[in-house]
């Protein structure tokens, strides 16, 4: 099966020869469910699979007849394949990004000493950052990646991304922050409090130091105080950070990844996933399939009536009424029909068709195990 | 409900899921107030252009500027609101520009957090409040503000109690406690949130109502249930015309469109009743969330149509304003 469904189907192909594959789409699409249902395709194929989760979607951990999702995979059982007549060949693994655990871990690994690791998972800024600072969840999303594919007891990993407003925030984010660790103009203002240099006060830095009086009248002395004691920390690391960031980027751009799209045909994601196709060519990121999700069903091509007739119909009686108002449904649902055809015109013009899946409405929710197969099903059908 | 009721109080806070179509409410909310006499300001959050989109283009600044009559929009940047304040407050405009260049609001953001939040709130507040700072003021009836999205909003409101735990003394402390009063109280501020008649986004606004509810303590108005397809068919209907399929009496409804200048084909026929089948599953998904939401919250849920037009433009946006208007007597 798996060979014939290769040559017809971009998914297909991609669960055949890829060891990643990163699900990247605006909000609402179906991002996450897709992801699982990529999963869980290619377990029913035979491989072990990971499945990591960014979004805390505790529906999906149900879904998978797991109590929660942790940081560490936890092993989808055999009997919930069965119980849905599924014949599962692999195995499934389903984890969920804990954003301040995996940043804890990489702080360790790259700290010159246990206690200068210490000082850093301690300071109060350091904890904040985990939480607050933009960029985080997606640079430790690549950083999880990078350690499930290392570890290598993975045939098969599926990522989702972030539910960021901006789609396209994971790909810049190792380096966003790297260049935010390592800001010289933070160093310059925060240099009345770095103890690193001597604590030289220097005189040139009046302006700095007017600015700190307003900045701890807003923040407090000894949040700035944290702040630089955390910079002065992480001095040394630098070099550990970029590296990796580097390595993570030379993973996403290889073979091994493929980038699937995720979209709906509405006007707004159809913009935002041209627009990611564009970036991931930029980036040198390998682009896999599109993934157009929520489509209404093409039944035909239109009836010709016109308004006029359409009133005479409506004076026929029972009959005619009923009549009426089946066309009238029909032509409601064909004008969304073609409004979505426009907006997927649009997108095949950057997007060759070939790597189209397209997924219809179903006439019922992928809410459950069942429902997770139904939606692979179409996603994999040729 | 009377109109006022509705419309009121002045800062009407709309949120939900990403993909829900906030904005779309957002703006239709807008219109609704601006077709009963107030001047209406929307305000969007840290984002490039949603609102010039549905209005008709042009760009939305942290100036605010009126965008159709009677509705103005502004973007509330964090960097601006933070000049604004320094500017105001320590009366420091130089230093401020240094902020854009670099990573400053990052940094004091991050050691400091939900700093970003309360410059948001604190610009809203001036909105409120009515505080001409160079600009002139606006002497705006009604704030509408497009908030982020559900995932983000509890920290967003809680912000200000969170600072004014963290910070014991000073003007910061009352300026928190400033704002988390413009929040908590009813006559000042009121959450609208928008779901879709679907598994995921239902249950979030679930989750989402009953945290402002217990944990942030701030009212709320309406939940509005988006993109819900109308009855163009009733399910008695659609089931009419299977049994008439069933029955092979097909033949008779096609001479009766005949009459009419009508020539239905099996594609056509097949069509029809693959659409009517269509409403009917998806329509029965959807009232059993609707059910789901009239349960789960104590305001009033409303039911928004699914746009079969769907370009979203000021059209489609004032087909909604008309459903929210007419919806609004029944309350």
């Amino acid at each position: 099966m798996s060979a014939a469904r290769a040559r017809l189907n971009p998914i297909g192909e991609i669960v055949d020869h890829k060891e990643i594959v990163v699900c990247a789409g605006s909000g609402g699409v179906g991002k996450t469910t897709t992801a699982a249902a990529i999963a869980l395709q290619a377990a029913l194929d035979g491989k072990k699979v990971a499945v990591l989760t960014i979004d805390p979607a505790k529906r999906l951990a149900s879904s998978l007849g797991l109590k929660e999702l942790t940081n560490e995979p936890s092993k989808v059982s055999k009997r919930k394949f069965t119980s849905a007549g599924l014949e599962m060949k692999g195995e499934l693994w389903a984890l969920m990004l804990d954003t301040k655990t995996t940043f804890d871990e990489v702080v360790t690994r790259y700290a010159p000493s246990p206690e200068q690791a210490e000082r850093i998972l301690e300071n109060r800024f350091y904890r904040n950052i985990s939480s607050t600072l933009s960029g985080t969840q997606e640079y430790m999303a690549m950083e999880k990646l990078y350690e499930l594919h290392a570890d290598g007891a993975y045939d098969i990993i599926v990522i989702d991304t972030p539910p960021t407003r901006n789609a396209l925030d994971f790909l810049d984010a190792p380096r966003r922050l790297t260049d935010f660790f390592e800001s010289r103009v933070l160093r310059w203002f925060l240099m009345p409090y770095m103890k690193a240099g001597g604590g030289i006060f220097r005189v040139a830095n009046v302006a700095a130091t007017t600015f700190l009086r307003v900045v701890k009248r807003i923040i407090g002395g000894d949040v700035l105080q944290d702040t630089a004691e955390f910079f002065s920390n992480l001095e040394g690391m630098y070099d550990g950070f970029k590296e990796r960031a580097r390595e993570v980027s030379a993973l996403l751009q290889s073979d091994a990844t493929s980038f699937v799209i995720v979209t709906s045909p509405g006007e707004d994601s159809v913009m935002e996933a041209t627009f990611f196709a564009a970036r991931l060519n930029e980036a040198g990121l390998p682009f896999g399939a599109l993934i157009v999700n929520r489509v209404h069903p093409k039944l035909g091509d239109g009836v010709d009536v016109k308004p006029r007739q359409l009133t005479k119909l409506e004076k026929q009686g029972d009959q005619g009424q009923l009549l009426a108002k089946l066309i009238d449904n029909e032509e409601a649902f064909m004008r969304v029909v073609r409004l979505e055809e426009k907006n997927l015109n649009a997108l095949a013009r950057k997007i060759p068709k070939h790597r189209w899946v397209r997924v219809p409405y179903l006439e019922q929710e992928a809410v459950d195990f069942a429902g997770l197969s139904l939606i692979a099903d179409k996603l994999f059908e040729a | 409900m009377h109109v006022d009721e509705f419309l009121d109080p002045k800062i009407l806070i709309v949120s939900g899921k990403g993909g829900v179509g906030k904005t779309t409410v957002a703006a239709a909310l807008a219109l609704v107030a601006a077709r009963h006499g107030r001047k209406v300001c929307m305000a969007e959050i840290d984002r490039k252009g949603t609102l010039p989109k549905l209005f008709g283009g042009g760009e939305v600044t942290y100036e605010p500027r009126e965008l159709s009559p009677g509705v103005w929009g502004l973007n509330i940047i964090p960097e601006d609101a933070l000049a604004e304040y320094l500017r105001v407050q320590y009366h420091m405009s130089r230093i401020s520009r240094v902020f854009r260049s670099t990573h400053f609001v990052d940094y004091i953001t991050t050691a400091a957090p939900g700093l970003k939040d309360i410059l948001v709130l604190g610009k809203i507040w001036y909105l409120e409040q009515d505080r001409d700072h160079g600009g002139g003021a606006h002497g705006f009836d009604t704030i509408i503000v497009d908030a982020p999205a559900a995932g983000h909003m509890a920290t967003f409101l809680k912000a200000p109690q969170g600072l004014a735990d963290a910070v014991r003394l000073g003007p910061v402390r009352r300026q928190s406690e400033w704002l988390n009063d413009m929040l908590t109280d009813p006559k000042r501020s009121r959450v609208h949130l928008v779901s879709l008649a679907e598994e995921i986004p239902a249950s979030e606004t679930l989750e989402t109502s009953e945290a402002l509810d217990k944990e942030l303590g701030i009212s709320q108005g309406a939940v509005f249930a988006n993109a819900v397809y109308s009855r163009l068919l009733m399910d008695e209907e659609a089931d009419e015309f299977e049994r008439i399929a069933a029955d092979g009496k097909i033949d008779e409804l096609c001479d009766v469109a005949k009459a009419s200048g009508i020539n239905l084909d099996d594609d056509d026929l097949g069509a029809l009743h693959g659409y009517a089948r269509f409403l009917k599953a998806r329509r029965n998904i959807q009232s059993q969330h609707l059910r789901k939401l009239s349960r789960g919250v104590t305001q009033p849920v409303m039911e928004l149509p699914f746009l079969f037009s769907a370009g979203l433009a000021l059209p489609d946006i004032e087909t909604l304003a008309d459903v929210i208007e007419e919806q609004m007597e029944t309350l």
